[in-house]
């Protein structure tokens, strides 16, 4: 080079913190992995058990088309399942959601509300239906229906309140300024700014209590979960194999409705987001 | 030496970017394209290095032609062709060497790209390259946390640690301030003249090109309508190539910096 | 005001657009037909408020929790944690490459890019318990199903959030190696990485976060882990015991999502 240089060259910085993390991490994973309680036996056998199972679900037993009358209105009922829990806890999260947004409730209430919202949420629909709804309401789907509902008034509420959080401050401050009462404000110059939002949050909920649908049954609560557990404990693989094929199938479409229906939703307002970021933003922190 | 003959680009939508285009640029040539945005500068650069393929025509760079040539001639031929763009296009969240490094890519063998083990003599390049352009201090420092003339200069570092032949420069002034405009065209003029590599720029403002043009091509809807000297061009060359009268957003407006004494 | 006497006429109010009736119009009618006893799952609210007492004997239980099962508990604790562990460090590591076979950004054909994104919706539409059944009934009751399990679960929500961050990944990166000449894979780990790399770590915290929420119910079909305890104290309606598993779990699940979302916080 002609050049002189006149600037020494930085030494390399050390990545010494960096490293110290990911030992940590490796450390922690080989603890487990060492100590859990999983034989090397079975552990060889995984692929052959998997192999026989999947044989006898779809290939040579089965699935077991005959079955289709029986899986076809438990999976219907899985998903009014999903969509009136959906329901309830959209209408419980709204109240709750504005009650836990800084700019929109005060401090105190805002806080509370919000450790409410992480208590509802810390408890997976399973266990909700276990020890609440299923002693109120028996066994069927109205008790999973509940559970999937209260678990989503949890997690909507919060993501409610984050979005509400994150909206432009001036047209609520123009309401106010122009007069309007407490919920006047939040009718005319927070929900617009927010519902486009929401509906998409609403139906991603929607799609994530399909799956939850699909399985409570296993505790009772109704719907094609029932169906799974008793034909896989009796070994009626080609049923079971028939039953998954219609979770498989009704999941993929509803999402897909699902999916058509929030991008529309979410391209048709004028919220700056894009999708998705936003779908982003909803799962990062959805469950 | 590169060679458009009757070059034309057509986009799916219609558009003739480029039309008939007829051009020679011998190595080691600093040439400034002028133009209106949309007048076919972009088009021009990247067809260079055949990012926009040609639709008519022909175009030869270093005597490999770039229309008939597979992904593999390509990837050859962009090999030693460095390009410089408007937004930069670093990696913010990486650091400034690893970004200087990419210009090293086509010389690594994808596993030990894969691994980031490059080999110290291309380390040693990019360093040298970072030296160049007088930022070397930055190497480990994230390519976010530098200022708009300072990633550009990362930007010409790391399509110098190519060791390029050819020096494409999109735009590279368009998103920075006059007077870091001059540093960083300075920087583009005295590599041109210190290493002898064929440098095309794209510019809008016509003082710049006028000050750092020694040839000046006018593009106007896709069509050559000025090949000339810088001294050559003047107001009625410009508003020839722009179609219109000049406006103060043409110009930059910043005059050119006392040169700095550069210790040879 | 002078202006309203001049010509231009006020607007009309447009008419709302005929889907969001039609939206209504169906949302209604699947709404009816759920609660509904015939065709629906039979929600009565009336009935279910009159009844509500029915519960009375178990919540008066679940709030008087048995103390002295407390040691009993943590043993399944740590078990469902090593499952968590485990399942996202794999399921993590398997989803990375998928990812860039699932993103428009990266992918090397439509082929591969259709194929990958069928597959992986496939592996979402399998809800995580339901893995667990078929994984129980290829290996038998233990860790090591609820471990299977969760590694599907993960490749699937990881491939998906991380495929779309790459599908918005800034692409002037990408042109700028394309530029010069450089490979597909080098591009990917060069340009396409670098951008990603805070996201994916973000997300396989909160794989990880699912799976300690997740594995607390897997065990209930025997796929290792406190499920496992909390179903056969159910199923002999040992209601305090109950308890104490829930308020462990509560706690448990409240802890790791604090310390995960803080991690994340500081990575995005």
């Amino acid at each position: 080079m002609a050049q002189a240089t006149t600037t020494a060259r930085p030494s390399r910085p050390s990545s010494r913190k960096r490293n110290l993390w990911l030992t940590g991490a490796a450390a922690l994973f080989l603890w487990a992995a060492m100590t859990v309680d999983v034989d090397l036996a079975d552990l060889k056998s995984l692929p052959t058990g998997l192999a026989l199972i999947v044989d006898k679900m779809f290939l040579e037993g089965g699935p077991d088309w005959s079955y289709l009358d029986k899986a076809v209105p438990a999976m219907v009922a899985s998903l009014e399942m999903a969509w009136i829990g959906t329901i309830i806890g959209a209408t419980l999260s709204l109240p709750l959601g504005f009650l836990g947004a800084k700019n929109v409730a005060s401090g105190w209430v805002s806080n509370l509300m919000r450790q409410v919202l992480n208590g509802i949420r810390a408890f997976p629909e399973l266990i909700l239906a276990v020890a609440i709804f299923i002693p109120i309401a028996g066994l069927g789907p109205v008790a999973g229906a509940l559970a999937i509902g209260l678990h989503s008034a949890g997690t909507l509420g919060k993501l409610t309140a984050e979005a509400i959080e994150g909206i432009d401050p001036g047209p609520m401050e123009a309401a106010r300024a122009a007069g309007g009462r407490g919920l006047q404000v939040q009718r005319w110059g927070v929900l617009p700014q927010v519902l486009p939002e929401l509906i998409g949050f609403w139906l991603y909920r929607f799609e994530i209590n399909i799956r939850a649908g699909a399985v409570l049954g296993v505790v009772g609560a109704g719907g094609i979960g029932f169906l799974l557990d008793q034909t896989m404990r009796y070994h009626f693989y080609a049923k079971a194999g028939m039953c998954i094929l219609v979770v498989i199938v009704a999941t993929i479409v509803v999402d897909t409705l699902s999916g058509g229906v929030r991008r529309r939703i979410i391209e048709g307002s004028d919220s700056k987001q894009v999708p998705e970021v936003d779908l982003q933003a909803v799962s990062a922190t959805a469950d | 030496m590169i060679k458009f003959q009757n070059a034309s680009v057509t986009y799916a939508g219609g558009v003739h970017a480029l039309k008939n285009l007829t051009l020679e640029i011998p190595d080691g040539e600093m040439i400034v394209i002028v133009g209106l945005s949309g007048a076919g500068k972009s088009t021009l650069i990247r067809a260079v290095n055949g990012l926009v393929p040609l639709t008519d025509g022909d175009l030869v760079v270093d005597g490999v032609s770039v229309r008939g040539a597979s992904t593999k001639q390509l990837r050859e031929l962009r090999s030693h062709i460095g390009m410089i763009f408007q937004t930069f296009n670093l990696v913010n969240r990486t650091t400034v060497l690893n970004n200087v490094l990419m210009g090293r890519l086509h010389k690594t063998s994808t596993w030990r790209s894969l691994m980031g083990w490059y080999k110290p003599t291309d380390v040693e390049i990019a360093m040298q390259a970072l030296e160049r352009v007088d930022i070397v201090e930055k190497a480990y420092v994230r390519a976010s946390n530098l200022s708009g003339g300072q990633q550009q200069r990362v930007g010409i570092a790391r399509a110098l640690a190519q060791e390029p032949s050819i020096l494409l420069a999109d735009e590279p002034v368009a998103s920075l301030d006059p007077p870091t405009s001059h540093v960083v065209m300075r920087d583009l003029q005295r590599i041109n003249r210190e290493l002898g590599i064929t440098t095309i720029v794209n510019l809008h403002f016509l003082d710049l090109a006028k000050v750092y043009g020694e040839r000046i091509v006018g593009l106007r809807a896709g069509e050559l309508v000025y090949d000339g000297t810088g001294e050559q061009a003047d107001e009625h060359v410009f508003r020839d190539i722009y179609g219109r009268s000049l406006t103060a957003d043409d110009v930059m407006g910043a005059p050119e910096p006392v040169p700095v004494t550069v210790s040879a | 005001m002078t202006s309203a006497t001049q010509a231009t006429h006020r607007p009309a109010k447009p008419p709302r657009s005929l889907t969001i009736y039609a939206g209504l119009a169906v949302f209604v009618v699947i709404t009816l037909l759920s609660v509904s006893e015939e065709w629906g799952i039979g929600l009565d609210i009336p009935a279910l408020i009159a009844d509500i007492g029915r519960g009375e004997f178990v919540l008066r239980q679940l709030l008087n929790p048995n103390w002295e099962f407390l040691p009993h508990v943590i043993e399944p604790f740590i078990e469902t944690f090593k499952i968590a562990v485990i399942a996202a460090f794999i399921g993590c590591l398997v989803a990375l490459p998928i990812v860039f076979f699932a993103s428009r950004t990266t992918a090397p054909n439509r082929i591969a890019l259709n194929t990958t994104r069928g597959i992986l919706s496939v592996v979402r539409a399998i809800p995580d318990l339901l893995y667990a059944l078929i994984f129980v009934a290829a290996v038998g009751i233990g860790p090591l199903p609820g471990i299977m399990a969760l590694i599907f679960f993960n490749i699937g929500v990881v491939a998906k959030l991380l495929s779309e961050t790459v599908d918005g990944v800034d692409k002037g990166p990408i042109e700028a190696v394309d530029a010069g000449g450089s490979s597909r894979t080098q591009m990917v780990r060069w340009a396409v990485i670098p951008q990603v790399l805070p996201s994916y770590v973000a997300f396989s915290l909160y794989a990880f976060e699912l799976n300690v929420r997740a594995s607390t119910v897997l065990g209930w079909v025997g796929a290792g882990g406190i499920g496992m305890l909390l179903r056969t104290q159910y199923s002999f309606q040992k209601w305090s015991n109950v308890s104490v598993i829930i308020i462990c779990l509560f706690v448990v699940v409240l802890l790791i999502e604090t310390v995960s979302i803080r991690w994340r916080r500081r990575l995005v």
